[in-house]
């Protein structure tokens, strides 16, 4: 009571106004709080409880600094239809499931906005047909023999230099689809402009030896030289900028580890060579999200496991041919053998040398400074002088052939070189059951333009790997019929 | 100079003056805590009896304690304070010159209501919280304002009782008349408020009760905002009395028995208006912090002055409706009052050119002119003109940081660009006021006594 006493009329009153304020001033701040924390909840990935599907959408990284915004990205084969050979990123070759917002290989993350980046199954998810008319079916793991990654970056690249990428247009594609608040109308205009600094930095690095250079086509990247360009920020005016080589196939890790990897079998490490590939989806070395990359990488190494061939098999030609195999093949290309996962020298492999000589000794060097500061840090690059035996584990989805993809078939690969298809269409996945491959002759199917393969362009020879080729047909039909069955 | 209507004598019904020059109402807080007066005050009055005005009108002088505007305000609240107010008298009264008290109350505008007041809100016609500051408030009760009157016809008592030469009641600038006569403040339901009759029954009373108390032989003028302008800073607010309510209070006011009204404007002090000439804010931020606390707007009054971004909305504020007229800015008012009554009518509002005043006796808007701040400026400013000079070498500038540094520091001129940009100049001038000491005098007297 005492203590009341000496409170002054204005005390009074200033308290309780002071109350109202802070009261205010609280619920307010819980209000914007709230609001933004739910809008703009940074770093929270949608996530997946099934691996497969966590596999195909889920992230790993890439969407945090790279990220595109959603919306953004959402728009933008809306305004630029004309930029893209058909509807949608499906005429780039992505895979769109029923029920997602983003083909495969796309993941989604809040920093600030949704944003859209690449994971693992952006190349490492693909499509078989059985006839043009049946369903595509979709194999995880499988090289992504459809999507062209090349044409889906000249696609940003084009829009982000388009006069009509501004954020006018943008914002009033995007609200076509969905109603904008006013804050997420201003984050996006801004968001507007920092894509284009962001794609156009990007691009300027490797734009220049990419126009130099032979188209990828579907199912294919150059796995190096962008490395050069845009992490190590060389000048792209070497002679060792063609590197194109064909997407592997994923499953059934556990048995590589200490092979020789990649096609030139520059690195021994599944580990190593996995987050090498995660740098190549957009993730930098802070960005990379460990946690859901590692539950990729788990699934990877002994869960999933090469398809089995879904057709019929001549059982009796197919034991034929395992003969030819061991006789043939076994010592490179099987789990047990001699020399699978090492590396056959350039000179008694003879293919094109190309994505060999893309990666130099100077690249090796450097690769092993990534990841600098981290416990992860690469080390176990190496220049090597030749391609290295590939397991061939699910081999009958992994066509077309050599580490270039020059060769359609199998049953081709068997032939000696001058006998190989000179100009053929990758792109198109329905399946060539005679031969194990792709149907390589078809140039076009409805509007869909497929790519055509010219084995004369550097990088794209098809010559070497003369192994079999002396084989009579009826043995090389045997030696293929056994080949689905692995 | 005998023909000049500035020099010619004002005969109001009880009071004779020898010039049209009245020193307006202004003084700084030169006094002792309890409201005992000093003798700084004397000097102050003094400078300017010496510069040759004909009257000087007192600063605010409360009637009570509780209506007090600032601490070390000399007072007349007490039988004690008599002697004071006669001795300020007989040195004023050395010049020729005739001193006017002026009994005031506060009401709820009050800046600082010091410790005597901490413990209670301020008694005014309304509860409702003063808006700028924030000032706590409550409505009077009918024994609170009987009381009240009586403490103005005590006042007027006291006056007379010290020798001095009338009163003036501060009914203007937003002090307690001023809450009582608004229509924009006062929001009474009994017979102190509603009807414009009922909100100046509280004025005419008092005029009433100091008849009563000191008789028809003494001066009494009162002092109105003819227009309130109520809503000049908040203008969502009601707009307050016009001059039409104003002419017919006055009136009422002559018939009430009062012999004199000194015509001012504005429903607060200050105001965009009063003192005309636009509110230094970066000075103000200087001194305004001493009566923050005293109402409960302190945050808001201290983050508009003090951030910059939210300065400008506090300039806006302050100066979106006023105009640019400073000189005269009350005179049309004046004249509308003049000509609906008898008794002689004092303007007040930026005064400092001969001629004009001149201009506007002749020309019937009033009788005479109260100035503060050109005198405050140049102390001489009669003698000035006297000399035939129409305008000081050095005028007022109007820049008002008398006005707000008073609340803090001595009262004086505080625009250093009159003093050549001489700081140290201008110090000596603003502390003038405490020279001569009384103190040095006996020390001198004691002194010679003893034969040093």
């Amino acid at each position: 009571m005492g203590e009341r006493a000496n409170v002054t009329p204005v005390e009074e009153g200033s308290r309780i106004r002071a109350g109202r304020i802070e009261t205010i001033i609280v619920v307010v701040l819980f209000l914007a709080g709230t609001y933004l924390f739910w809008s703009f909840n940074p770093n929270a990935p949608v996530d997946y409880v099934k691996i497969e599907d966590h596999f195909k959408y889920g992230s790993i990284g890439s969407d945090v600094d790279l990220g595109i915004p959603y919306w953004i990205w959402k728009v933008l084969p809306d305004v630029f239809a004309d930029k893209l050979p058909g509807e949608g990123y499906e005429s780039l070759g992505f895979v769109q499931e029923p029920g997602h917002d983003t083909p495969i290989g796309f993941s989604k993350r809040r920093v600030g906005l949704d944003r859209v980046g690449l994971n693992c199954a952006v190349c490492h998810t693909g499509t078989v047909r059985d006839t043009p008319d049946s369903q595509r079916r979709i194999y995880p793991g499988m090289p992504a023999n459809t999507m062209n990654l090349q044409a889906y970056y000249r696609f940003l690249f084009d829009c982000v230099r388009d006069g009509r990428f501004t954020g006018d247009n943008i914002l009033t594609a995007i609200e076509a689809r969905k109603r904008l608040n006013m804050v997420d109308r201003f984050f996006y205009r801004t968001a507007v402009a920092q894509v284009r600094e962001g794609v156009i930095e990007q691009s300027s690095k490797i734009m220049d030896f990419m126009k130099r250079n032979p188209d990828w086509g579907p199912g294919r990247v150059d796995t190096f030289n962008p490395y050069k360009a845009i992490q190590f920020n060389w000048p792209m005016d070497t002679e060792e900028t063609v590197g194109t080589a064909d997407l592997p196939s994923i499953w059934n890790q556990k048995p590589r580890e200490g092979m020789q990897l990649h096609w030139d079998g520059n690195n021994d490490s599944v580990e190593e060579r996995n987050k090498s590939a995660a740098l190549g989806a957009g993730v930098t070395p802070p960005t990379l999200d460990l946690r859901r990359l590692k539950r990729i990488e788990e699934w990877l190494w002994d869960q999933l496991k090469a398809p089995p061939y879904p057709y019929e098999i001549n059982q009796g030609l197919a034991d034929q041919g395992e003969v030819l195999f061991r006789q043939h093949c076994y010592e490179c290309h099987a789990f047990g053998g001699e020399k699978i996962g090492k590396v056959v020298p350039i000179d008694e492999i003879k293919t094109d040398p190309h994505r060999l000589d893309s990666f130099t000794y100077e690249l090796a060097e450097n690769q092993n400074t990534l990841y600098a500061g981290y416990e992860y840090r690469f080390n176990r690059f190496r220049k090597t002088n030749g391609y290295a035996n590939a397991p061939l584990d699910g081999v009958w989805l992994r066509a077309p052939y050599l580490h270039n993809g020059s060769v359609p078939t199998l049953r081709e690969l068997l032939e000696p070189p001058e006998n190989r298809t000179k100009l053929f269409y990758r792109g198109y996945d329905v399946y060539d059951r005679k031969n194990v491959g792709f149907i390589s002759g078809v140039p076009a199917e409805g509007n869909r333009q497929y790519f055509k393969y010219d084995t004369a362009l550097p990088g794209n020879g098809n010559w070497g790997h003369l192994y079999g080729i002396g084989l009579t047909p009826q043995e090389k039909d045997a030696l293929v019929e056994y080949m689905k069955k692995l | 100079m005998k023909d000049d209507v500035i020099f010619t004598p004002l005969q109001f019904k009880n009071l004779s003056v020898k010039n049209r020059i009245f020193r307006s109402n202004i003084a700084g807080r030169f006094d002792n805590y309890d409201g005992s007066g000093s003798y700084a005050r004397i000097n102050w009055e003094e400078k300017f009896a010496r510069g040759g005005v004909g009257t000087i009108i007192s600063s605010y002088v409360p009637v009570a304690i509780r209506g007090r505007i600032l601490p070390n305000y000399a007072t007349i609240d007490k039988d004690e304070t008599i002697p004071f107010w006669r001795e300020l008298g007989k040195r004023v009264h050395q010049y020729d010159c005739k001193y006017i008290l002026q009994l005031s109350h506060s009401g709820r505008q009050q800046d600082m209501g010091g410790v005597e007041n901490q413990m209670r809100k301020a008694l005014s016609s309304t509860s409702t919280t003063e808006p700028f500051m924030g000032f706590l408030c409550q409505a009077m009760t009918r024994d609170e304002i009987k009381q009240t009157i009586q403490f103005f016809a005590d006042g007027a008592r006291r006056a007379r009782d010290a020798g001095l030469d009338g009163v003036e009641l501060h009914s203007a600038n937003g002090y307690l008349f001023t809450q009582f006569l608004s229509s924009a403040i006062n929001d009474r339901k009994d017979e102190y408020g509603g009807s414009l009759e009922n909100r100046a029954r509280f004025l005419l009373d008092v005029i009433r009760a100091i008849r009563k108390e000191v008789g028809y032989d003494f001066h009494l003028q009162f002092k109105i905002s003819a227009v309130e302008h109520a809503n000049a800073v908040f203008f969502w607010g009601r707009r307050g009395n016009t001059i039409e309510d104003s002419k017919q209070v006055c009136k009422w006011a002559e018939e009430a028995g009062a012999d004199a009204v000194h015509v001012s404007t504005g429903s607060t002090f200050p105001h965009p208006l009063n003192p005309p000439g636009g509110f230094p804010v970066e000075e103000a931020i200087k001194t305004y912090d001493t009566m923050l606390s005293s109402g409960i707007n302190t945050l808001f009054i201290y983050m508009s002055m003090r951030l910059s971004l939210l300065r400008p909305m506090f300039r806006w504020f302050w100066n979106h409706s006023k105009g640019t007229r400073i000189e005269g800015i009350n005179e049309d008012d004046a004249k509308a009052i003049k000509q609906v009554v008898n008794i002689p009518v004092i303007c007040t509002g930026g005064f400092q050119t001969a001629s004009h005043i001149r201009g506007i006796i002749e020309g019937g808007y009033c009788d005479g002119v109260s100035i503060a701040r050109s005198l405050i400026a140049n102390n001489d400013l009669v003698k000035i003109w006297e000399s035939g000079q129409d305008l000081p070498d050095k005028p007022c500038t109007y820049c008002n940081k008398c006005l707000v540094n008073a609340l803090e520091n001595p009262l004086g001129c505080y625009d250093v660009s009159r003093y050549d940009g001489d700081y140290d100049r201008m110090m000596r001038d603003v502390m003038s006021v405490f020279h001569p000491s009384p103190f040095a005098e006996i020390a001198s007297s004691t002194s010679s006594a003893r034969g040093d």
